[in-house]
């Protein structure tokens, strides 16, 4: 029984398959056996570039396998044919028929060799799971290949294959016409998708694919320019392309730091430097805090002391270091404990993959982030009102072609680019007050106009569904992208209402009513962050921010505008049902058909009233909010200036402005304010922010231990959550006063 | 066949299944058996002495070791954040709530008593 290997290995694909495939690729073409080595196509390349088609169509697509993609993959088909056949369409031979079609054939195969590979849970088989590994990698090469090829341009190949299509008007394009179009855009978008997946290995160099790879490419070869084109004339020359456009941004600029793309060179380079500066600043805080309490002898030493416990007895702890410091010996009696409470394991709320969809920060290069800046500005001065007011509409019309990524999508941009906007005005002031006055500010670049196509009641009343929606299916990362979107719009209004522009002022303002004017907007936000629970961090960052941000704002907003009145919409049941009974009786029969509306609307019945800060303040100091602030803070040592900041101004209002204090009161709490502030591994006091946290732990601590001294009860209602009726009595030391109507 | 598997069933090994100890739990009986609340509330009343102001918080670390030594000794095997993470879900349970109104009615000046009729 000897045999090579392969009798052993199991095909992974059926034999036959990859005979069929394997001829079809060897006749597409090849190297020139002569000296130059260029290549030749076959006879029949046409032809059997359309077989592939096929190929890929009738087996795989409708039997819902990958076979044919892999073998396509193991045959170096893309690399080894279809680059070198659309780098032989140049410039000067668009006009051949037949040239056109070998490399309209090319880009049909490319688009689904290239589309992203996603494994569906209901649908996949067994083929995929095998087969999906292989080809991510392998579009890795793809990628790879298409952006490095050197000796043409691949992605503007590409649009020169659909520039005739695209010249031609709307209403003149052909089927074929829309369809070359659109074939060409999803390239872009899957050249841009693909990035390296973080559960694989990576496979040569990963900057040759990075984002900033992607950017450079794009920009030499005229890509952005497309992409602009197409976006300013959306709604007029091009209408079904939105969502591709959308998509490619999205994947163009997801997790891109706003701040940092519209810094000066010298500014970011110095901001870098501040930034590992403070880095090193912390490791040497880190190592400094183990080494104040490393051993000070060799391992072997053997100290060993005793704590003395109640009753006369005594627990052992060995080693040198805990020798004379009661603290650390009581650290560590409890770090040597091996059990360990088991964590909920149940399907995780929030998987790695969509995690990445955009709440992980991608570097950029210097070049790219110049590219990409002046892209930002052209987009934001042409595109942004049309493309952004057209997807709204589709997204409304709920369009066969929006599907349910894209509202994510939307949202995620508008934040983005409403940001983007903010930045770039906030430099402009900069650099207009730098220079004294020797560059003055336009109306133009005041007005608040190249944004104003999402500051409208439309897209709040989307947005208010999407969020409300994306809360009733518990579709997280949805939801994520609305708060984000929803603190921008917050962030933005603010800006607007600071403006010079007596317009845009009175916008603001208006806009700002609207906001401030539903409750049931207000009773979101609360339950949002009420409801957190183990959604993941980039969630809850979002969740505490627009709380913050909304908080504050309202605030000020309240204050400015002391009548404020609010809708909302309480059941008024019992009362409108005694009307309608009433009314029954003198209308007789004639009212029974209306009565279940009636009733309807009584329920919810809508009535104004005027708005109460403190209350609404009030509302957000519950037990589930500290919680989930509490877990929020939990990262302390990761969080940034801002974060800390905005913690910290939650906390300090519960505890001091509010004077609920009493619902902070609990063990666990208070060891995370205390490690915090006194390690181990702790703030580093350095930090600005260590300031301001270490004076509010102190105040508030004095205030736990004059309480506990005032009353001793609280000993043990410091391990629990508190009951609402008994928290009056813990804060006050008396009973309220419940007057009962009588 | 039949009456050979029957037999007397002499030659038959007698298996013994050992049961697995079970493991102490950190419940609602042990919470409040003697060693658990009750406990705390009587050390806390002889051994806490503060400081006071400027001293806020050695105050409060020495109210931390007091909640570590007592839930070392109740309940051994945990770590102290996990020991009061499972504390602080029993207490929303009904019976531990119902002590714990208890226990603060105990503390309440007795006039107070008869005015509150709910409970």
């Amino acid at each position: 029984a000897q045999g090579t290997l392969d009798e052993w290995a199991q095909p992974v694909v059926d034999p036959e398959v990859r005979a069929f495939i394997y001829s079809l690729v060897t006749a597409v073409g090849g190297s020139n056996s002569g000296e130059d080595g260029r290549y030749v196509l076959g006879d029949d390349a046409l032809a059997c570039l359309k077989d592939l088609i096929r190929w890929i169509r009738l087996y795989d697509q409708r039997l819902n396998r990958l076979d044919v993609a892999r073998c396509l993959a193991e045959a170096n088909l893309v690399k080894g044919d279809l680059l070198e056949i659309l780098a032989k369409y140049s410039e000067k031979v668009t006009a051949d028929k037949l040239k056109h079609k070998i490399a309209l054939a090319c880009l049909e195969l490319l688009v689904p060799l290239t589309w992203p590979v996603e494994i569906d849970t209901l649908e996949a088989t067994v083929n995929h799971h095998r087969h999906a590994p292989f080809l991510q990698l392998a579009q890795i090469g793809y990628k790879r290949a298409i952006l490095q090829y050197d000796s043409a341009k691949i992605l503007q190949t590409a649009v020169r294959i659909a520039l005739p299509s695209m010249a031609e008007p709307r209403k003149e394009r052909t089927q074929r016409d829309e369809g070359i179009i659109r074939l060409v855009l999803y390239f872009m978008r899957n050249v841009t998708m693909i990035s390296q997946p973080q559960t694989l290995p990576i496979d040569g160099d990963e900057a040759e694919v990075s984002r900033s790879a992607t950017i450079d490419a794009f920009y030499s070869q005229d890509i952005l320019q497309v992409l602009l084109t197409v976006a300013s004339s959306m709604g007029d020359e091009f209408v079904s392309q939105d969502v591709v456009i959308l998509e490619i941004l999205f994947h163009l600029l997801k997790g891109v730091d706003v701040e940092k793309l519209f810094m000066e060179e010298q500014k970011l380079a110095s901001t870098n430097t501040d930034e590992l500066k403070s880095l090193i600043q912390k490791e040497k805080a880190m190592l400094a805090g183990y080494a104040r309490h490393a051993p000070t002898r060799h391992n072997r030493f053997g100290t060993m002391i005793w704590v003395k416990r109640d009753d006369d007895r005594v627990s052992t702890i060995s080693g040198q270091d805990v020798l004379g410091k009661a603290q650390k010996s009581m650290q560590k009696m409890d770090k040597t404990k091996k059990w360990n409470k088991p964590r909920h394991r149940g399907p995780k709320k929030d998987d790695e993959g969509s995690r990445e969809e955009f709440d992980l920060a991608v570097p950029i290069s210097s070049s790219a982030r110049k590219h990409l800046r002046a892209f930002v500005e052209d987009f934001l001065d042409s595109s942004f009102n049309p493309l952004f007011i057209h997807l709204r509409k589709a997204i409304e019309r709920e369009e066969e072609r929006i599907e349910a990524r894209h509202s994510r999508q939307y949202f995620y941009l508008v934040s983005w680019f409403l940001k983007a906007e903010c930045t770039r005005r906030r430099r402009l002031k900069e650099r207009a007050a730098d220079s004294n006055g020797s560059t003055v500010l336009s109306v133009e670049d005041e007005s608040f106009g190249l944004v104003a196509g999402v500051m409208n009641q439309e897209t709040f009343i989307l947005l208010n569904r999407f969020m409300q929606r994306s809360q009733d299916d518990k579709a997280w990362q949805d939801l994520n992208a609305g708060m984000k979107c929803f603190t921008q719009i917050l962030l933005t209004v603010q800006e607007m209402s600071e403006s010079s522009l007596e317009d845009d002022q009175e916008i603001a303002e208006n806009i700002q009513n609207r906001i401030f004017y539903e409750e049931s907007t207000h009773d979101r936000i609360i339950t949002i962050l009420r409801s957190y629970k183990d959604q993941g961090f980039g969630y809850l960052n979002a969740c505490t921010e627009l709380s913050h941000v909304f908080l504050r704002m309202l605030e000020r907003y309240s204050k400015q505008n002391v009548d404020l009145q609010i809708r909302s919409r309480r059941r008024a049941r019992k009362k409108r049902k005694a009307a309608v009974q009433t009314e029954d009786m003198e209308n007789g029969e004639e009212g029974n058909a209306s009565e279940a509306e009636d009733l309807a609307e009584a329920q919810r019945a809508t009535t104004e009233r005027k708005f109460d800060f403190a209350r609404f303040s009030a509302k957000f100091m519950t037990q589930n909010c500290i919680n989930t602030f509490v877990s929020f803070i939990r990262f302390y040592n990761d969080l940034s200036a801002e974060q800390l900041k905005r913690a910290h101004r939650f906390f300090y209002r519960v505890a001091f402005k509010m004077e609920l204090g009493i619902i902070l009161y609990r063990v666990d709490i208070l060891q995370l304010f205390n490690k915090m502030i006194k390690g181990p591994e702790g703030l580093d006091p350095d930090m600005p922010a260590f300031k301001e946290w270490e004076e509010f732990v102190r105040h508030f601590f004095r205030s736990i231990v004059k309480k506990v001294q005032e009353r001793p009860e609280l000993v043990v209602e410091m391990l629990f959550s508190k009951i609402s009726a008994t928290i009056f009595f813990l804060e006050h030391g008396y009973d309220r006063e419940v007057t009962t109507r009588t | 066949a039949n009456g050979e598997k029957e037999g007397l069933g002499i030659d038959e090994e007698i298996k013994i299944v050992k049961k697995r100890q079970p493991i102490a739990k950190l419940d609602e009986t042990r919470l409040l058996s003697a060693a658990g609340i009750p406990k705390l509330r009587r050390i806390s009343k002889d051994r806490l002495k503060f400081k006071g102001k400027g001293h806020e918080f050695s105050d409060v670390a020495r109210l931390l070791n007091m909640y570590q030594l007592w839930l070392d000794d109740l309940y051994p095997r945990a770590k102290f954040a996990d020991g009061l993470a499972i504390i602080e879900k029993l207490g929303h349970s009904k019976r531990i709530q119902m002590m714990r109104r208890e226990w603060i009615e105990e503390g309440k000046p007795k006039a107070t008593e008869e005015i509150d009729p709910e409970e």
